[in-house]
């Protein structure tokens, strides 16, 4: 886009077909999104929303396998890669958006006359990561980012009836809106220390004036914000524990991938001097995460700060990919390999819960999954698989996401910061077991109802979820020679 | 004879820690708003002074001034969810303070 208005001629240049081909993901998402819309205002045509969100969101899983298959490089004049990694991320996502939808199925009650509206604005926000994982410069970012994050403020205020709603809503809003300040301004700063706002170009000229560094400080901090570390991981729990149960899987696995795809990429502007106070963020963000989930009785909660510890997790392979591995492409493998992991682990485990809640508000309490294993020990074994993957345990994908993660730190010469982050790894055990022992070794509480274990789509979700789990935990070769 | 681009760089710094200041330090939401704008248009400011600054042959650099009406475009967008966020919390608490989310949080 740039490249096209700086032509002085500013004729227009026609569309090559890597454009065609890298972009056809995206385009098929917009294709969904129009016609959602449309199906929603003609008269006859409800349903055919469903349709629209479904095959747009296959179709452009479809177009990402090609893409991997034959990666198109630099598209769009140079504003968007459709390279391997944005390809990968793009399935992430996808699936990310086609879990949440699977498990807002039956979920909301007084707000069902609305539900199209959050069925079109969540695949704005599949559209938005999308862009911001391939984004080549800081525009096509910025463009991302607010098309991802301004559906998922309202989303996250979808049950507007209940007060943690739209508190979460808010308070979700006000520091995206911070954060897309601090971002702006550094990139503001950035191009006037450097002219240029391409990720290629400010590789070529550098960052060593001043003024550009507090740009790219500014910018970091954004982004710090949006993939929740330390210290600025402090609204996740309230946000996760208070938006709509749906939304929060989408916003757990989805939005922590885009800004961390992004962060990945950008990772080359920090000085190398940030490697240390990175690796200290990393420690305490995983601190952090593990220790306050050690004391939650509530479920969202629990499981928001463990999403806090699971992005310490992954800023220690920024710190290794900014180090340098020896293995070049080691770092942007781990933290893909550990997101997929975790995307279908957190949105089983977050969605399990969005499917219990339906049988009563309380089930987002610890204590009312006592006994689930000899009520409903399908759920049970399940959410099990999820907890035992978000710990780390072995067969899992978890344990394969970290392992990398880890190797690919030790081969960066980060040994104190290793040890340190698996000794916190296994303290996270403690609350993950907590949960399994919850379910499988106490007693049902007395008068409560099972819940109800009839729900198709999440059912259909839930068997995506670990089936994966468990693939990428028992054939990484086979994941790793055919994506990675 | 113009403005030259530090003082600019300088004006949207201030302008920028105005913007920060007010968010970090009022209370009521609708202020917050009015200082997360603040914020945006100083990054407005300096885009346009990097625009002017890195001109070639008289003609100002088009990346910052096609950044800046993005940013314009955005903003207003922002703009328009917050306050339809705001009015929902009016609508269940008859006030727009911040103080007023207090629900979620370690009990």
């Amino acid at each position: 886009m740039m490249a096209l208005l700086n032509n002085s001629a500013m004729e227009f240049q026609a569309l090559t077909s890597a454009d065609w081909n890298g972009g056809a993901p995206m385009l098929c998402v917009t294709a969904g999104i129009i016609l959602a819309l449309l199906a929603e205002v003609l008269p006859g045509f409800k349903p055919a929303r469903h349709v629209a969100f479904l095959a747009s969101l296959c179709a452009a899983v479809l177009f990402e396998m090609r893409i991997l298959g034959a990666p198109q490089g630099t598209i769009f004049q140079g504003t968007f890669s459709a390279d391997r990694a944005s390809a990968l991320w793009g399935i992430l996502f996808c699936f990310s958006g086609l879990l949440a939808w699977l498990y807002s199925r039956r979920y909301y009650k007084e707000e069902k006359p609305f539900l199209a509206e959050h069925d079109i604005l969540m695949l704005c926000s599949v559209l938005g990561m999308m862009l911001m994982a391939g984004a080549e410069d800081l525009l096509t970012f910025f463009v991302g980012l607010e098309l991802l994050s301004v559906p998922l403020y309202s989303l996250a205020c979808f049950r507007r009836v209940r007060m943690e709603s739209v508190e979460a809503g808010l308070r979700y809003f006000l520091l995206g809106a911070f954060a897309a300040g601090l971002f702006l301004f550094g990139t503001a700063l950035m191009y006037v220390a450097t002219g240029t706002i391409s990720l290629a170009g400010l590789r070529e000229t550098g960052l060593d004036s001043s003024l550009s560094l507090l740009g790219v400080a500014l910018m970091a901090s954004a982004l710090f914000f949006k993939v929740s570390v330390f210290p600025f991981q402090f609204w996740v729990p309230d946000v996760y524990q208070g938006s709509p149960t749906p939304v929060t899987v989408f916003m757990a696995t989805g939005t922590k991938a885009a800004a961390f795809a992004f962060l990945m990429k950008v990772v080359f502007l920090l000085p190398a001097s940030a490697a240390g106070i990175l690796s200290i963020m990393a420690i305490a963000t995983m601190a952090i995460g593990n220790l306050g989930a050690l004391i939650q009785e509530d479920l969202k909660r629990m499981l928001g700060y463990s999403s806090v510890a699971h992005a310490g997790t992954l800023l220690l392979v920024v710190t290794s990919s900014l180090i340098g591995d020896p293995q070049a492409g080691a770092p942007l493998q781990a933290a893909l390999y550990y997101m997929a992991a975790y995307v279908f682990t957190a949105a089983g485990a977050f969605g399990m819960i969005a499917m219990l809640e339906g049988s009563g508000e309380h089930f987002t309490k610890l204590e009312s999954l006592r006994g689930l294993g000899t009520r409903r020990p399908l759920l049970a074994g399940a959410l099990s698989i999820f907890m035992l993957s978000l710990g780390g345990f072995p067969a899992t994908g978890g344990f394969f996401g970290k392992y990398f993660v880890f190797t690919s730190t030790l081969r960066a010469d980060m040994t104190v910061v290793s040890v340190l982050g698996v000794l916190l790894s296994v303290v996270a055990l403690g609350y993950y077991l907590r949960v399994i022992m919850t379910m499988w070794m106490r007693p049902p509480v007395e008068g409560q109802a099972a819940p109800s274990a009839y729900r198709p789509a999440a059912n259909f979700a839930t068997g995506l979820c670990v089936f994966f789990v468990l693939a990428l935990g028992f054939a990484p070769g086979w994941f790793l020679e055919r994506f990675f | 004879m113009s403005v030259p681009t530090e003082h600019l760089v300088i004006l949207a710094g201030i302008l920028f820690s105005i913007g920060v200041a007010g968010f970090c330090l009022r209370r009521n939401l609708i202020v917050m708003l009015m200082s997360v704008e603040l914020m945006l248009n100083a990054a407005n400011l300096t885009f346009l002074a990097g625009s002017r600054a890195h001109s070639a042959g008289g003609e100002p650099m088009l990346e910052g001034a096609v950044f800046a009406i993005f940013v314009i475009v955005v903003a207003a967008v922002e703009a328009s969810v917050g306050l339809a966020l705001v009015i929902a919390l009016y609508r269940r608490q008859q006030t727009v303070s911040v103080d007023s989310l207090n629900q979620l949080g370690d009990a």
